[in-house]
This record gives structure tokens, C-alpha cells and sequence, in this order.
């Protein structure tokens, strides 16, 4: 309960407290990296206490406000997808099939370590998903990694696709089963699914095979869906049909020894246009595993741009919440991080992490 | 007749005599001599690359801190034969331009190349030689792909888990070499683990403790076995000495003994019974020591002719592992996984130990002795000023190919770039006894090495031209 009060506090705009003059400060970088992929020489961001006042090359700073020059890169905050840091067992309830209105933002523990452990690796965001096994969790939550802020607490509606939802000893056991189960939730008009149905809730639908995803890109195309294909190591090798249906992909973590196959299929992916972002699966996975998923990609030729958005403003877009995080503009929520190197080369590190305004990490 | 007689009775001992002494010289103790490393004899002889090639390098990095800048590199007979800049290009020769020329990267803990069966056999001994397990036609594809990131060798290990792994070879990755070829040294280390779970879960300290013990056990072992043979060698010495000079004692009288003998043989056959020789009484024969090669791997390793890799990981048994070989005086220890390594910094330092370090991203699968594992520990340890080393664990053969990303997240994680590219270069072919090959850019080295268009470990760097054993095996098109 305090969780939720502490998310709708933060969910509505006009709360914002106007901030002091002292609020305002700036950071030039050397190298400022914008959403469209494009780098500023000396870019210049101006935060006004949690949010980006302004972002370019000729901003001028204000009278009294402090200026930090950076000597390295400087992104927004990075997104990590399919996250669990924290949130233990509340990421899963094996009893219910469907949990009708579920709310995974209850998952959310704000200051726990294992979120300390992201911010070491530029996480400024994380979208709290279920465990695989239900045919629908209620929806995701896109929380911060340091602080209280809950971006969203119903991000993504959860449907389960993949033959992990289906046990013998509950219905559905089939995909048949699961399909006639989740139209007669669509076609009711109610809730979360209701809203999906109108286009208005993202869907994060779970397959992993490709006969999984195929049936997922239908169900989507039948229903007029819109959303993200999570779990399959080779959606990429559907990558026409995938981008047809306007469909996004989440990412399994991509870890050091991921098969080249799997990498390609990202790679096929990226020339559909089709956006895909990373799950990080932690504390399971190290933190790094992120940029290690992208660093595997650009070694087999996608560009460290695309690379970069997968991790920001594509993760945004997946969660649904790109109006506030995911970018270095105007307005946006001041998640910022500051980087020795280009954040998708792994011989950068993190030099210090603002979330919402505030030093989290580092040092300025 | 009895001079043939005489010779008889002499010859087999001269004979015995020639054949010990050239055991002696096999097993002689080495310690004094580095190791002779020459291709294994039971194969083909490596057959040297006909292909030539010369390289136009906009730099190259000879060794780490060592930049040549506008150079050109003649490969030939899978060497590299001329390094300058006038180093003149042959008739029709093939020429390769790239930015940046480096040595191929080396693998210390490298699963990729050895069957699985053996690489997880627990009853492995000091003698098992991984060079018999190698599997030169396996995982093709993997070690295409290790090639394409620029990991030309690697250590292979097998009993990676094992109290004793035995003998770990090095091999290039390059899967059209023969065995022969590919092995570029079959004894490079001993290995050994302590206070591993292997699967059974967690052991207790006092079973962990007793490993440690074995270790210093086995080393003991060696270290007798060799002080045997060497007292064997010095008493056969004597003995061959006093045989000498009775030899030619008996050489002096050999008249009178001729006569006594021929009466002696006169009278036997007027008595019709049977002649007896007369017995020379001689000094014992030292008797050879049993050969135990076994005990001759641990000898070889406790005199620091092979590096004794150690996998362990808590910082109890790294202490107690460091006290109990501190006595071992040649030993060149190295110490693998290493998680608490950080606690004993000063003593490795000291004692000149090198760790081994395999950064991991595993968490939840890592078992228990791996707890508290994390990118930084390259870099806490060199910044203390240990020698760091970076291997992929040698588990899964996989992760040969993400090395260079494994040492790039260390570097994210405050390893220093330069020790990076060291460790997984001239560092690695130092510790594995393999540098005068592998390591550098450096005439007369064997064309293991590596055409970039940037810094090597960069994410921007992307690997074209990739040299193995002077054959070209990586290049932009395939």
C-alpha cells in the first residue's frame, strides 16, 4: 500500500515541487548522446531539480548555476528489461493462472542492495516482470534503481504464450487452451485486458520457440495488439514477420558465450528496423550482463548507435514509457549517467549516475 | 676362449652401464637447464606453412609499451622472418594493409579443444597428459569464431575440477592444423584445486584444509623422488668408478688368470666334472630407483620446471595454501580463480605468484566457492601489484571466444588496458613457459598475430586479419 501511495505521488506531474534556484546545474560532456543517435561535441544538459530543463550545444547556463565538465561520454540512463532485483518471490504466484489486475509495482523494494548493484553499471530504470508460468501476471512496473520513483505500475500487460505457462494440473494445458482462455479475457472489455484490447496497454507476451512466436506475431495481428515478443532467442530469425505486426522484442540476457546464432538474430532484428531492448534477469545476472548482450552485437557489426538505443530509448518505447525516461531532452526525467567511454564499448566505466536529479553513484 | 670368456663376464655390465647412463641423462634433473620445448615426436613433424605474406602496419605493437609505427612484416614459413620498415616485398608476394598489428590473444584456462570427458574426469593424475586428450577435429565452429575475436591459443586443462588435473598443454585454436601443428607446447603447467564443491556441494573447512595438505604432500613426494634419483646418479657414478678400476686390475693379472683358469678347465675336464668360473667380488650395484611417473610430474613442478597452477578460491585455504609451499623454494606457483586473492595480496607480491583470474558475469549457477566473484578483482589485484592473468575458467568452451570481452569488462572494472592486453598476451606466454613463440611481434616467433583497424580490446576495434602459425585463417571476407 505504501509502495502504491509512493508511485501515484510520483506518476502525477503537478506534485513536482518548484525547484530552487540551487536545483540548477549543468553538465557539459564531451560527448553527449541524443535519442536519434547523434553525438554533440561539448553538449550541454541543464537539470532543473528532477527533470531536463534543456539539451545542446549553444544552452546557456544560468547565473548561479553550477556547470560540471565532464571529460568522456555523457547518455541517459540505461533500461534494463525483465528485471528482478528485489523482488524475490513477489515476482510470481504459481497458484493462479490469471492474476486479474495484477500489479508487479508491488515487487518493488525501494533501497534494496541488490538495486545498488545496477547503478554501478549505468541502470537508471528497470521494468519489473514476472516470472515465467502464468498465463497472465497483470502488469509490469518500470521502477528506478535508486530512490522511490515508480516511472509506471502498469507499464506492460503480461501474457504467457510460451509452454512454460501451460502445466498439467491447471487449465490451460494447451496452447489451444491458453489461446481460447486469453480472447474470452480480451473480449470481455474489463481491466487490463480491456485496455490491451483497445490498443491502449502495451502487451509483453512470452514465447520462446519459433513456432511460439509465430503464433504470438498472429494472435497480436488477429487482436490488433500492440507490444513486445519476450523470451525468444531467435525471434530474429522472424524478423519480417515481427516487424509486420509492429511488434517489438525483449532479449534474453545475452552473457559471454552466448551462441553466435542468437547474436545474428539480433542483428536481424536490427536491419527490420523491428526495436528490441535487454532483460537483465538480476541478481541471477550480473549487472554488466546489459552492456555485455549489446557488446556481442557490435563485435558482429551493429552499430554501437543502435546498440546504445537498445538500451535507452527502445527499452523506453518497449515499457511504454518513453514520454519520461529513456532520452536526453527537454522535459524528460534527469537520469543521467557520465562515462569514461562510449557506454556500449566495456572498457568504459560508470563515473556517476543521477536519477531523477540526484547523485546516486559516483562523483561529480 | 677364456678371454672371450673374460669379456663375456664384463661386457653386459658395459652394456648395462651405456644404457644407464643414458637413462641418467633423461631423467637428469632439469633444474638447471630451462626445459627443452620441441615439438612432441609422435606425430607428424610440423609442417611448415608454405603461404607468405607481408604486412604494410600503420603500428605495431610489439609488446605492451613497445610501439613500432609504419612498419612492414614479412610472414613466411610460419614465422614471422622480417619486421622494418625496408623490408622489401617478394615477387608476387600477398599484401595486407591494417591500421594495428598485434600478437594473437592466449587463453590460459581455456575449455575449448579438449574432449568433455576428459576436461571432467576427477581421476586424473599428475602424469595424465592433456596434449593425449586434445581433440584437434572437435568444435569447429568454436574455434572458428575464437580465431574471428582474436584468440589464437589457449591453455587446455584437462581434470579441470580434479584434486589433480595433471599436465595442461598449449594449443592453437586453428582447426585445420594437425595435432602436431597445433600443439605449440604439450607439458605447459601442473594443475591442481583445492576446496572445490565438484559438484557435491560445499566441503567443510577441515576437508578443504586437508586439500591444502595434499598439495604440499604431493610436492613433498616429487621433491624426494627427484632427490632419490639424484643420489642414484652420484652412487652409480662411484660404482662405475670402482668397476673401472677393477677392470683394469683385472686386465693387469689377466695372464695369471688365464693360466690359473685354463688349469682349472684341464683339471675339471680330467675329473669330468663341471668347471666353475671364479666369482669377482665387486662392490653393490646401486639399484635404479622404480620409475613413477607420477612422482615425476610433481618433481618437475616442485623444481619449477612446470608452473603449478592451483584452482582455489577462499581466502582460508589461499593463506594456508601460500604457508604450506613457502618452503618449496623453486616453485612457480599460480594461482586460478582466486575470488579472496585480495587477502593475501602482499604475501603473492612477495612471493612473486601470479593469479589467474577468470572475470565472470554468473551469479545464481555460480557454485559456492565462486560466492563474492565479481569484475573488479583484476583490477583490485594489479592495482596491489600482483601479476594478473585473465583466462575464461576453463569449464565451457564457449567462453574462449568472449575472452577479449571478459578483459574488457575487467578494464571497465579498473583493470588497467595495458595490463589487459598483457595478460592476455606476452603475460600468458610467460607463465606458460611458451614466449618464446607466442606473446610478442618479434622476428623469429612463430606468425601467431593479429591485423585490427583500432586499440586492441576497444569495443569500436574490429579484428580483420587473424595469422595462425603463419597461415592466414581470419580475414574481413570469411
Amino acid at each position: 500500500m505504501l509502495i502504491l501511495s509512493l508511485a501515484l505521488a510520483s506518476l502525477a506531474p503537478a506534485s513536482k515541487p518548484l525547484a530552487p534556484v540551487s536545483e540548477v546545474f549543468a553538465i557539459r560532456a564531451e560527448q553527449l548522446h541524443l535519442a536519434d543517435g547523434t553525438v554533440l561535441e561539448n553538449g550541454l544538459v541543464l537539470v532543473d531539480g528532477d527533470t531536463i530543463a534543456a539539451v545542446g550545444s549553444g544552452v546557456s547556463v544560468p547565473a548561479g548555476a553550477a556547470l560540471v565538465e565532464h571529460a568522456g561520454h555523457l547518455t541517459t540512463g540505461l533500461i534494463a528489461l525483465g528485471e528482478h532485483a528485489g523482488g524475490s518471490g513477489e515476482l510470481r504466484d504459481s497458484t493462479r493462472t490469471v492474476l486479474a489486475g495484477g500489479r508487479l509495482a508491488h515487487a518493488f523494494a525501494p533501497g534494496h542492495s541488490q538495486l545498488e548493484a545496477l547503478l554501478a553499471e549505468g541502470i537508471t530504470s528497470l521494468v519489473l516482470a514476472p516470472s515465467a508460468g502464468s498465463l497472465s501476471a497483470g502488469c509490469t512496473a518500470v521502477v528506478k534503481s535508486a530512490g522511490d520513483t515508480v516511472v509506471s505500475e502498469r507499464a506492460q500487460l503480461h501474457i504467457g504464450l510460451s509452454s512454460a505457462s501451460l502445466l498439467s494440473n491447471r487449465r490451460p494445458t494447451s496452447y489451444s487452451g491458453a489461446l481460447r482462455d486469453l480472447e474470452a479475457l480480451l473480449s470481455s472489455a474489463h481491466g487490463d485486458f480491456g485496455a490491451a484490447a483497445r490498443g491502449e496497454l502495451p502487451v509483453l507476451i512470452e514465447a520462446r520457440s519459433r513456432h511460439e512466436v509465430q503464433r504470438a506475431v498472429a494472435f497480436v495481428a488477429e487482436h490488433k495488439l500492440r507490444g513486445a515478443i519476450s523470451g525468444a532467442p531467435l525471434a530474429g530469425e522472424l524478423a519480417a514477420d515481427i516487424a509486420a505486426a509492429g511488434l517489438s522484442v525483449i532479449s534474453d540476457p545475452r552473457s559471454p558465450g552466448a551462441s553466435q546464432r542468437s547474436i545474428d538474430a539480433l542483428l536481424s532484428l536490427a536491419e527490420a528496423g523491428v526495436p528490441f531492448g535487454f532483460k537483465l534477469a538480476s541478481p541471477a545476472r550480473h549487472a554488466n550482463t546489459l552492456r555485455m548482450g549489446v557488446a556481442l552485437c557490435v563485435r558482429r557489426g551493429l552499430s554501437p548507435a543502435t546498440a546504445l538505443r537498445s538500451l535507452t530509448v527502445d527499452a523506453a518505447r518497449i515499457a511504454g514509457v518513453d514520454e519520461r525516461i529513456g532520452a536526453l531532452a527537454t522535459g524528460r526525467d534527469a537520469d543521467l549517467v557520465l562515462w569514461s567511454g562510449h557506454p556500449t564499448d566495456l572498457t568504459s566505466s560508470v563515473k556517476a549516475v543521477l536519477i531523477d536529479g540526484q547523485l546516486v553513484y559516483g562523483e561529480l | 676362449m677364456s678371454r672371450r670368456s673374460t669379456f663375456n663376464r664384463v661386457a653386459p655390465n658395459r652394456v648395462a652401464l651405456a644404457a644407464l647412463a643414458a637413462l641418467s641423462i633423461i631423467a637428469a634433473p632439469a633444474g638447471a637447464e630451462p626445459a627443452t620445448r620441441t615439438a612432441p615426436d609422435d606425430g607428424d613433424p610440423a609442417a611448415e606453412s608454405s603461404e607468405q605474406y607481408l604486412i604494410n602496419a600503420g603500428r605495431v605493437i610489439v609488446r605492451p609499451g613497445e610501439v613500432l609505427e609504419n612498419v612492414r612484416i614479412l610472414v613466411r614459413g610460419g614465422s614471422i622472418a622480417a619486421l622494418g620498415r625496408d623490408v622489401e616485398a617478394p615477387e608476387g608476394i600477398e599484401e595486407i594493409s591494417g591500421a594495428v598489428v598485434c600478437a594473437g590473444f592466449i587463453d590460459p584456462w581455456s575449455a575449448l579443444g579438449v574432449d568433455a570427458g576428459s576436461l571432467r574426469d576427477q581421476r586424473t593424475e599428475p602424469a595424465t597428459r592433456t596434449a593425449d586428450a586434445i581433440d584437434v577435429h572437435g568444435q569447429r565452429h568454436l574455434r572458428r569464431e575464437a580465431l574471428r575475436a582474436g584468440v589464437v591459443a589457449a591453455r587446455v586443462q584437462a581434470g579441470g575440477l580434479a584434486r589433480v588435473g595433471g599436465v595442461g598443454a598449449v594449443v592453437r585454436l586453428n582447426p585445420d592444423l594437425s595435432a602436431a601443428e597445433a600443439l605449440v607446447l604439450p607439458d605447459a603447467v601442473l594443475a591442481m584445486s583445492v576446496g572445490l564443491s565438484r559438484g557435491g556441494g560445499a566441503m567443510d573447512v577441515f576437508d578443504r584444509q586437508g586439500e591444502v595438505d595434499r598439495v604440499r604432500g604431493a610436492l613433498d613426494s616429487g621433491l624426494a623422488y627427484r632427490q632419490n634419483e639424484v643420489e642414484y646418479r652420484y652412487d652409480l657414478e662411484e660404482w662405475e668408478k670402482a668397476m673401472a678400476e677393477k677392470e683394469a686390475d683385472l686386465e693387469k693379472d689377466f695372464k695369471k688368470a688365464k693360466k690359473d683358469r685354463d688349469k682349472g678347465l684341464a683339471k675339471a675336464e680330467e675329473d669330468d666334472k663341471e668347471f666353475k668360473e671364479k666369482k669377482y667380488k665387486e662392490d653393490k650395484k646401486p639399484r635404479k630407483p622404480s620409475f613413477d611417473s607420477n612422482k615425476a610430474a610433481l618433481a618437475r613442478a616442485a623444481h619449477g620446471e612446470l608452473p603449478l597452477v592451483v584452482q582455489v578460491h577462499r581466502a582460508a585455504e589461499l593463506r594456508e595454501l601460500l604457508k604450506a609451499t613457502a618452503g618449496v623454494d623453486r616453485l612457480r606457483l599460480v594461482l586460478a580463480g582466486a575470488t579472496e586473492a585480495e587477502s593475501v595480496a602482499e604475501t603473492l607480491v612477495e612471493r612473486r605468484v601470479s593469479v589467474l583470474v577468470a572475470p565472470s558475469l554468473a551469479r545464481s549457477d555460480a557454485r559456492d566457492e565462486w560466492a563474492g566473484a565479481d569484475l573488479g578483482l583484476a583490477g583490485r589485484l594489479e592495482q596491489a601489484g600482483v601479476e594478473v592473468l585473465l583466462g575464461s575458467g576453463g569449464e565451457t568452451p564457449d567462453l574462449t571466444r568472449d575472452l577479449p570481452l571478459l578483459a574488457a569488462s575487467a578494464v571497465g572494472h579498473g583493470l588497467e588496458r595495458e595490463a589487459a592486453f598483457e595478460a592476455l598476451t606476452i603475460g600468458a606466454a610467460r607463465s606458460l613457459d611458451v614466449a618464446d613463440q607466442l606473446g610478442t611481434v618479434e622476428v623469429g616467433k612463430s606468425a601467431d598475430i593479429l591485423v585490427l583497424d583500432g586499440a586492441p580490446l576497444l569495443g569500436t576495434t574490429s579484428v580483420q586479419y587473424v595469422f595462425s602459425a603463419g597461415r592466414l585463417v581470419v580475414t574481413p571476407q570469411n
